[in-house]
C-alpha cells in the first residue's frame, strides 16, 4: 500500500519561448487528509503547479501521482479534482444550487440524489436555504462558500484552492480562514492551496512548501519553516529576523564580527562560515546587565510602539539588532538608553543551505 | 432656500446645459423630420406635405388594403429574418474566436474582421454582382466546367440580395457580439471542465448561454439594418425584389407620391419598434 496520497515528482514546466522553467524539478508528497500550502511571492510558480495538478496545463516533464497512479495523461474533466478559483468562477447564469449540482449533473447522478447532496453541501458551508439565490445576490464570503460547496459536492480526490482568501476583506478573511480549515478537517479531503500570504499559510496549513523562482526552497510544518528556515530565502520571506555572518570557532559557537561570540543550535563544521538568524521576538531584556552567553549590550536607537509589542532597534557594537519586546515587561526601555538583550542558543538558528 | 438645495439646483442646471447641445441637434435633425414624416403621411399630395394642407387617411388606406404592400411587408420581414439568422450563424464562430483568443494578433484580427466597413456598402454590392452575376465568376466557372447548360440565377432575385446583405452586415454583427460577450471568461470554462464537463458540455452549458445576449443584440441590429436596407436589395434585386426600403425610395423619387412614401416609412417604424420590444422581452427573460 502506498502511504502517500498525492505525489509530485520532478515536476517541470517550461513555457514555450521562455528562457528558464517556471517550475523547476519540484517534488513533494502529501498523506491523505493533509492540507498543504504552496507559499511564495507572485511569479514563483506556485499557481502553475496547482494548475498542472488540476490538469489545466500540461507539465513539460515529471509525474503527478494519486494513490501511486500517474494522472498526467488524464484530461481535466476526468480527473475528479475540486478547484476553488481565486475569482470563484461561479456560473453567473445559474442559481447557487445549479452551480453546486453542475458537477453531479455531469456525472449523471440521479435527480433525488443530486437534491440530497446539494442540500448537504450547502449545509456544510452554511448556505442553508440560499440555493435558489442568483450568484450576484451573494456577498463575497457567500460566493466563496458556494465555490467551496461546488468543488466538494463531487467528492473530489483532491481539493485545490487558488489564493482562496485574497478577494475578501480583512475581517471576512479571518473568518473564512478558520472556516476552510474546519470544512477540510470535517470532510477529511486532501487539500493544496496557493497563497502569497505567510500568515494565511502558517495558520491554515499542516505543512508549507515555500517556493521561489520555480524551485521548492523548503517543505515542513509551520514551526519548522518559521523556526528552522534552511535557506536565505525562507528565512527572509517568512517573518522578520536579525541575520549574522560568522565563523564557527568551536561546535555551537560562532564569532560574529562587531558583536562577539554567538552560541547557536545546529551542527556546523568548525572553521566554516555560517549564517545565523535570531527572530526579533526571541530577544529578551536582560535586567542584570552582566556579560554572559549571548548577551549583548547596546544603545536604543529607535522605538516603535505596536500595542502588544515594542519594536526596538538597538545598536550593539557595529551591529544593529531588532527586538520585539512585550509591552508588559516591567520598566520599558527608552530611546537613547543602554540595555542588554539576551537570546537562548536554541533560538539562534543556523541557516544550513545559506549562500555563504 | 438652504445651501444644499441651491447646490442641487445648480448641478441640475449644469446638467441641463451640458445636455442642451445634444438635445438641440437631435431635435433639429431627428425629432423634427420625424414629426414632419408623420404629418406628410396624412397629406393628400406632396404639396400638402409642406404647407398646412388637408389631413387624410388615404395613404394608409392604400397601404393597408392593397395586397401588393402586404406582400412587400412580408418580403421585408422574410429578408430581414433570413439575413439576421445567417449573418449571426456565420459571425458567431468568428466573434467567439476573437473574444477567446489570447493571441497577440487579436487586435489585428479584430481590425481585419471589421475592415470591410472601410468600403462603402454600394461598392461591396457591386462586388457581389461581379461574383454572382449571370456572367459572373460563379456562373462562368460552372459553365467552363460544363456543370450547367444555362445560367444559374444568382442575382436579380432575393437570393442575391440576401447573400450580399449577409456579407455586408457581418462586421456589424461581429462587433455587436464582441460587446455582448462580456460575461464569457476562460475561468468559467475551466471551472466547468474541472467539474467534469467535456468540451461539448462546456460549450452548451457555459459558453452558449453566456454569449446569448451578444447573439441577440447582433441579431436585432442586423434585422433592423436589413429591413431598412434599400441600395443592396435594389441593385442585387435588379428591380425584382420588392421590400419596404425600395418601395419608399420608389414612391419618393420615381412616383413622387410623398404621402405614400411617408406612410410606408411609418409602417417600417412600427416594424422596428415591435422588434425592439420583442428583443427587450427576450433579453429580460435571458437574464432572469
Amino acid at each position: 500500500m502506498v502511504d502517500h496520497h498525492v505525489e509530485i515528482e520532478q515536476l517541470v514546466k517550461t513555457y514555450p519561448g521562455a528562457q528558464k522553467p517556471s517550475v523547476d524539478r519540484v517534488s513533494f508528497s502529501l498523506p491523505r487528509g493533509e492540507m498543504l500550502a504552496l507559499l511564495g511571492p507572485s511569479g514563483c510558480g506556485k499557481t502553475t503547479i496547482l494548475r498542472m495538478i488540476a490538469g489545466l496545463i500540461a507539465p513539460t516533464s515529471g509525474a503527478i501521482r494519486i494513490d501511486g497512479r500517474d494522472v498526467s495523461a488524464i484530461p481535466v474533466h476526468k480527473r475528479n479534482m475540486g478547484m476553488v478559483f481565486q475569482s470563484y468562477a461561479l456560473f453567473p447564469h445559474m442559481t447557487v444550487a445549479r452551480n453546486v449540482s453542475f458537477g453531479l449533473e455531469m456525472r449523471k447522478v440521479g435527480k433525488t440524489e443530486i437534491e440530497e447532496r446539494v442540500k448537504k453541501a450547502l449545509d456544510l458551508v452554511k448556505l442553508t436555504g440560499l440555493g435558489e439565490r442568483k450568484v450576484s445576490q451573494l456577498s463575497g464570503g457567500q460566493q466563496q462558500r458556494a465555490a467551496i460547496a461546488r468543488s466538494l459536492v463531487i467528492e473530489p480526490e483532491l481539493l485545490l484552492l487558488d489564493e482562496p482568501l485574497s478577494n475578501l476583506d480583512a475581517k471576512l478573511r479571518d473568518e473564512m480562514r478558520d472556516e476552510i480549515r474546519e470544512i477540510q478537517a470535517r470532510t477529511g479531503v486532501t487539500a493544496i492551496f496557493v497563497t502569497h500570504d505567510q500568515d494565511e499559510a502558517l495558520s491554515m496549513a499542516d505543512r508549507l512548501a515555500v517556493m521561489s523562482n520555480g524551485r521548492l526552497e523548503q517543505i515542513g510544518t509551520p514551526r519548522e519553516i518559521f523556526d528552522r528556515p534552511q535557506t536565505d530565502f525562507v528565512a527572509t520571506f517568512i517573518g522578520a529576523g536579525n541575520f549574522f555572518s560568522g565563523k564557527v570557532r568551536e561546535p555551537g559557537v560562532a564569532e560574529v564580527e562587531g558583536l562577539g561570540e554567538l552560541r547557536f543550535s545546529g551542527e556546523a563544521p568548525t572553521g566554516s562560515s555560517v549564517k545565523l538568524m535570531v527572530r526579533p521576538h526571541r530577544l529578551v531584556l536582560d535586567g542584570t546587565g552582566a556579560a554572559g552567553v549571548n548577551r549583548f549590550s547596546g544603545t536604543v536607537e529607535h522605538i516603535v510602539y505596536r500595542g502588544q509589542t515594542l519594536t526596538l532597534t538597538v545598536r550593539c557594537g557595529t551591529q544593529r539588532l531588532q527586538a520585539d519586546l512585550p509591552t508588559h515587561a516591567g520598566v520599558l526601555p527608552e530611546k537613547g538608553g543602554e540595555i542588554t538583550l539576551a537570546v537562548a542558543p536554541e533560538d539562534v538558528t543556523f541557516i544550513e543551505k545559506a549562500a555563504a | 432656500m438652504n445651501p444644499a438645495a441651491r447646490s442641487a439646483d445648480g448641478s441640475r442646471r449644469v446638467l441641463l446645459m451640458l445636455l442642451l447641445p445634444g438635445l438641440v441637434a437631435l431635435g433639429v435633425t431627428f425629432v423634427l423630420p420625424l414629426l414632419w414624416l408623420f404629418r406628410a403621411s396624412f397629406a393628400s399630395s406632396a404639396i400638402g406635405a409642406f404647407s398646412g394642407g388637408d389631413w387624410t387617411l388615404s395613404s394608409y388606406e392604400t397601404v393597408l388594403t392593397d395586397p401588393f404592400y402586404w406582400l412587400v411587408a412580408w418580403n421585408t420581414l422574410v429578408l430581414g429574418f433570413n439575413v439576421a439568422v445567417f449573418t449571426v450563424i456565420l459571425s458567431y464562430p468568428i466573434a467567439l474566436f476573437l473574444a477567446r483568443t489570447e493571441s497577440r494578433w487579436r487586435g489585428v484580427l479584430t481590425a481585419l474582421a471589421v475592415a470591410p466597413l472601410l468600403t462603402s456598402s454600394v461598392v461591396r454590392t457591386y462586388g457581389w454582382m461581379v461574383i454572382l452575376g449571370d456572367q459572373g465568376v460563379i456562373n462562368s466557372t460552372l459553365q467552363a466546367l460544363s456543370l450547367t447548360d444555362g445560367v444559374v440565377r444568382l442575382t436579380n432575385n432575393s437570393f442575391g440580395a440576401t447573400v450580399a446583405l449577409i456579407e455586408i452586415f457581418m462586421p456589424y454583427a461581429i462587433l455587436a457580439m464582441l460587446s455582448g460577450f462580456g460575461r464569457l471568461n476562460t475561468q468559467l470554462e475551466e471551472a466547468a471542465a474541472m467539474l467534469g464537463a467535456n468540451r461539448l458540455k462546456v460549450f452548451t452549458r457555459i459558453i452558449l448561454p453566456l454569449s446569448l445576449p451578444g447573439v441577440l443584440t447582433a441579431a436585432l441590429l442586423v434585422f433592423v439594418l436589413a429591413i431598412s436596407a434599400f441600395v443592396t436589395p435594389r441593385l442585387m434585386g435588379g428591380g425584382r425584389v420588392f421590400v419596404l426600403g425600395t418601395e419608399v425610395y420608389n414612391e419618393a423619387t420615381v412616383t413622387l407620391n410623398w404621402p405614400l412614401a411617408a406612410a410606408l416609412s411609418v409602417l417600417l417604424l412600427v416594424l422596428f419598434s415591435s422588434v425592439i420590444v420583442i428583443y427587450q422581452r427576450a433579453l429580460r427573460a435571458l437574464e432572469a
